[in-house]
């Protein structure tokens, strides 16, 4: 059975690269718990998927974005 | 051949802000890049989370075309540095600085994924 497919936001707002210093966009990509959101939830294409999570890493490293974050201790 | 680069300095917030402007001219000296350099002062905000006992870190961007030559004796420059939280150096060709894509190449790339959907099925 096919999925339904969704369309990729980032395709959607002709994004050519994934920006990892736009930490408000990335932060709609990870979960409550700072996991990135798997593009089967999100819908993001293949191409930005791979983008996206190169982003999330480095705007991890900066700071900018949690590496964890919900969780006790 | 120079290639353009990418750099996020993340600084110690209590440092004073000419203080920070003199640390990445500094540092861009060392790479002997002159005039056409793009910096972005974001200024203090808040760490996701903290380093050391540092909560806050004050970020500036830079973008600037350099020998690959020069970059490690900057980096070690920057490693040495105590004022630096942290930094990261990115080369910025077909990054970021890239234009929205054309209708063309988005029906391209979409015609690419949905035969790749096709060879998982």
């Amino acid at each position: 059975m096919r999925r339904p497919t969704k369309a990729c936001p980032f395709c959607e707002s002709r994004v050519r690269f994934v920006d990892y210093k736009d930490e408000r966009t990335l932060g709609r990509f990870i979960t409550d718990h700072g996991k990135i959101l798997p593009s089967r939830l999100s819908g993001v294409c293949a191409r930005h998927q791979r983008q996206l999570s190169t982003a999330i890493k480095r705007a991890r490293y900066l700071a900018l974005l949690p590496y964890t974050r919900g969780l006790q201790g | 051949m120079p290639r353009p680069y990418e750099a996020v300095y993340v600084f110690d917030s209590s440092l004073e802000d000419a203080a920070v402007t003199e640390k990445v001219d500094r540092f861009h000296q060392l790479l002997g890049i002159s005039g056409d350099t793009k910096v972005d002062h974001w200024g203090r905000r808040q760490l996701a989370y903290p380093i050391g006992a540092k909560e806050n870190g004050y970020y500036v961007v830079a973008r600037f075309e350099a020998e690959p030559a020069g970059i490690p004796e900057y980096e070690r420059a920057l490693k040495l540095d105590g004022g630096v939280v942290r930094y990261l150096l990115t080369l910025f060709e077909h990054e970021v600085g890239a234009p929205p894509m054309t209708e063309e190449e988005l029906a391209l790339a979409k015609k690419r994924s949905e035969d790749d959907d096709d060879d998982e099925e």
